[in-house]
C-alpha cells in the first residue's frame, strides 16, 4: 500500500505546486516506478501504447475545424438567426444568447471558444439594449457550457476511447442532454426576464427568419456533416473530422469570404498544440492508469464504496458530488482522464451503463467551468462585461441550479442519454 | 540574458513551423484515403501514415504547448500566495519537468532501440523511427521547460504561460 501513497502523494504535491497535470502524471509515475523497482522504460512503453490509439486521431480535426469556422464569420450569422427566432420573446437577447451557444455547440467542441465568441458578441449587445452587464455575462457562461455536450466535443471523445464506446455513440449520446440543458436554460432566462422587466425585440417577420437561416445555414449544415459522417459509417471519426476542416475552410474563405487566408497557418498551427498539449496529457495518463489498474485501485475504489453503501442512488450522488468538487478545480479533460476509469468500475458496479455514466461525467465537469475558483468561462465573460468575478457569480446561481437539476436528471434517467445512440445502433 | 529569449524565440518559430508540417502531413494521409476510397482504389499506408504523422504532431506540440499554457496545471493554489512564493513554486515545477524528461531520455532511447526489431507493416519503416516520437517529445518537454527556468533566473520571464492572445470575435 506505501507503494500507491508514494504514487499518490507525489500527484498531489505536484498538482498542488502548479506543475502541468500531464508532467505530474509523469512525475507520480516515476516516483512509483523507482520505489517498488519496475523497470522505468516502461513510461515510454506505456506512452507509446496510449498515444497510438485510433480515436485519438480525430481530435485534432475537430479541433482544427471549430477554430477556422469561429474565425469565418460565423458567430454573427448565428446570432442574427437565434435572434429572428426568440428575439421577440421577454427576455429575448438572453434567450438568443442561449439558442446561438447550443448551435455554436454543434460547431465546436470546447466551451471556451463559444464564451470567448458569442460573449463579444451578445456582452456588449444586451448591456446595450438594457441588461445588466452581471446577468449578461452569466447567461453567456452558463450557456457556454453546453458546446461539449452537443456533438462535436473532444471531452466525449475521451471519454469514448477511455470506455471504449465508439465516437458516434458517445456524439449522440449528448444530444437530448445538450438539447435538454439549453432549453431549462431558457426557461429559467425567461422567468428571471419577466420578474425583472428585461425587455424583448420586435418580431422581424418570417422574411428575416428565412433569410438569416440561409446564411447561417452553411455553418450549421457542419453539424449535420458530422453526424451523418459518423453515423452512416461512410467515414471514420478522424476522416469526417478531417472533412469537416475542408468544409470550414471552404466556407469560411470561399462563402462567407471572412476567414483571413493569411491566418490559416497559425490556425492550424495553434489547433496542432492544443491538441498536442491534450495528447501529452492522454500519454502521460496512460502510464499512471496502467499502475492504477495493476494496483487494483478501482476495484479497492468500488469496493471500499459498496461496503458503504449498495443504493444506485446513493452512490451516483457521490459520484457526482466528487466530480463536482474536482471540477471546481482542475480542467474538464484532465479531470476525466484521472477519474474516469477508476470511477467507471464503481459506476457499473451498481449497474449503470458505460455510455450513461460517460455522459453525466462529461455534463457534471462542464459545470465546473462556471463555478469559481477555476471556472475558465465564468473569467472569459467577467472579463468581456469588464465586471469583477463576484457579481457575476451571483448573477450565475439560477442558472447553476438549472444546469445541476438537468445533471441529476441525466444521472438518474438513463434514457436520455441512451436511448437515442439505441435506436441508432 | 538576452540570448534566452532569443533561443526560445528562435526554437518556438521552428517548433511552430513544424508541427504545422506534421499537422498537414496528417491531414493529407487522410484526405488521399478519403479520396481513395470514393474512386475505389484506398492505398494502404494511408492509416499508418495519419499515425505516425499524429505522434509527430503531439511529440513536436507538447513543448510548445507547456509555452502557451495548453499543457494545464491547477494554478489556483498558487495564485494564491504571495508573488515570491509563488514565483518560486513556479521555478521549482519548471525544474521538476525539466528533470523528469531529461530523467526519462535514456529510458526512452532504449524503447527506441527496441523499435528496431521492427518495421511497420504497411509503410516498411523501422519502429525505432516511430518509437522517437516519444523521446522526441519527451526531449523537447524537457528543453522548454528548462528554458523557462533559465528565463525565470534571468529575469526574462515570470514562468506563467505565455499569455494566449484573445481572438476577435468576428
Amino acid at each position: 500500500m506505501t507503494d500507491v501513497a508514494v504514487l499518490l502523494a507525489v500527484f498531489a504535491g505536484g498538482l498542488v505546486i502548479g506543475m502541468p497535470v500531464a508532467a505530474t502524471l509523469g512525475l507520480a509515475s516515476l516516483a512509483y516506478i523507482l520505489f517498488t523497482g519496475l523497470n522505468p522504460v516502461v513510461i515510454p512503453q506505456k506512452m507509446y501504447a496510449g498515444l497510438d490509439v485510433f480515436v485519438l486521431l480525430s481530435i485534432p480535426g475537430f479541433i482544427l475545424a471549430g477554430n477556422l469556422m469561429n474565425r469565418g464569420g460565423i458567430t454573427r450569422r448565428i446570432v442574427r438567426f437565434a435572434s429572428a427566432v426568440v428575439g421577440w420573446i421577454r427576455g429575448g437577447l438572453g434567450l438568443t444568447n442561449i439558442s446561438a451557444s447550443m448551435l455554436f455547440g454543434g460547431i465546436t467542441g470546447t466551451a471556451v471558444a463559444d464564451a470567448a465568441s458569442i460573449g463579444g458578441v451578445m456582452i456588449p449587445g444586451m448591456t446595450k439594449a438594457g441588461y445588466p452587464a452581471d446577468f449578461s455575462a452569466a447567461v453567456t457562461a452558463a450557456s457556454s457550457t453546453v458546446g461539449p455536450i452537443i456533438p462535436p466535443s473532444v471531452p466525449m471523445i475521451i471519454v469514448g476511447s477511455l470506455a471504449g464506446i465508439s465516437v458516434g455513440q458517445m456524439f449522440v449520446a449528448g444530444a437530448v442532454p445538450g438539447i435538454l440543458m439549453g432549453l431549462a436554460m431558457m426557461v429559467t432566462c425567461y422567468v428571471i426576464s419577466r420578474r425583472r422587466g428585461f425587455p424583448r425585440q420586435e418580431w422581424q417577420g418570417w422574411g428575416e427568419v428565412a433569410r438569416s437561416v440561409g446564411s447561417a445555414s452553411w455553418a450549421l449544415a457542419m453539424t449535420g456533416l458530422i453526424i451523418y459522417g459518423l453515423l452512416s459509417g461512410i467515414a471514420t471519426p478522424t476522416e469526417t473530422a478531417i472533412v469537416a476542416s475542408v468544409y470550414a475552410l471552404l466556407v469560411g474563405g470561399l462563402v462567407y469570404r471572412e476567414l483571413p487566408w493569411r491566418q490559416v497557418p497559425s490556425i492550424v498551427i495553434d489547433s496542432a498544440i492544443a491538441s498536442a498539449g491534450i495528447l501529452a496529457l492522454v500519454g502521460f495518463a496512460n502510464v499512471f492508469g496502467w499502475i492504477l489498474v495493476s494496483e487494483r485501485i478501482p476495484q479497492a475504489i468500488a469496493s471500499g464504496v459498496l461496503s458503504l453503501t449498495e443504493s444506485r442512488v446513493l452512490v451516483i450522488l457521490m459520484i457526482n458530488l466528487l466530480l463536482l468538487f474536482v471540477g471546481m478545480f482542475m480542467e474538464t479533460i484532465a479531470a476525466l482522464i484521472i477519474l474516469f476509469v477508476p470511477l467507471l468500475q464503481l459506476a457499473t458496479a451498481v449497474g449503470v451503463e458505460p455510455l450513461h455514466f460517460a455522459t453525466f461525467a462529461v455534463l457534471n465537469l462542464m459545470i465546473g467551468l462556471t463555478t469559481p475558483p477555476v471556472g475558465v468561462c465564468l473569467f472569459v465573460c467577467a472579463g468581456i462585461a469588464r465586471l469583477p468575478l463576484a457579481p457575476v457569480v451571483r448573477a450565475i446561481l439560477p442558472f447553476l441550479a438549472t444546469n445541476i437539476l438537468v445533471l441529476l436528471a441525466v444521472s438518474y434517467v438513463p434514457a436520455l442519454s441512451t436511448w437515442l445512440p439505441s435506436m441508432l445502433r | 540574458m538576452r540570448h534566452v529569449e532569443t533561443a526560445l524565440r528562435l526554437l518556438t518559430a521552428l517548433f511552430r513551423a513544424l508541427v504545422g508540417v506534421a499537422f498537414l502531413a496528417l491531414i493529407a494521409a487522410v484526405l488521399i484515403q478519403v479520396v481513395g476510397r470514393t474512386v475505389g482504389r484506398s492505398p494502404v499506408w494511408t492509416e499508418e501514415a495519419s499515425r505516425f504523422a499524429l505522434l509527430y504532431m503531439a511529440a513536436i506540440g507538447a513543448g510548445l504547448a507547456l509555452r502557451t499554457g495548453d499543457l494545464v496545471g491547477v494554478d489556483v493554489f498558487t495564485e494564491l500566495l504571495p508573488e515570491r512564493l509563488s514565483w518560486l513554486l513556479r521555478l521549482v515545477s519548471a525544474g521538476l519537468v525539466a528533470g523528469l524528461c531529461l530523467y526519462l531520455l535514456p529510458m526512452a532511447w532504449r524503447f527506441v532501440e527496441v523499435g528496431g526489431f521492427q518495421t511497420s507493416p504497411a509503410l516498411g519503416i523501422t519502429m525505432s523511427a516511430v518509437h522517437f516520437s516519444v523521446f522526441l517529445m519527451l526531449a523537447l518537454l524537457g528543453v522548454f521547460a528548462a528554458l523557462r527556468a533559465v528565463a525565470m533566473l534571468a529575469g526574462a520571464s515570470d514562468g506563467r504561460p505565455e499569455a494566449v492572445r484573445p481572438e476577435p470575435p468576428r
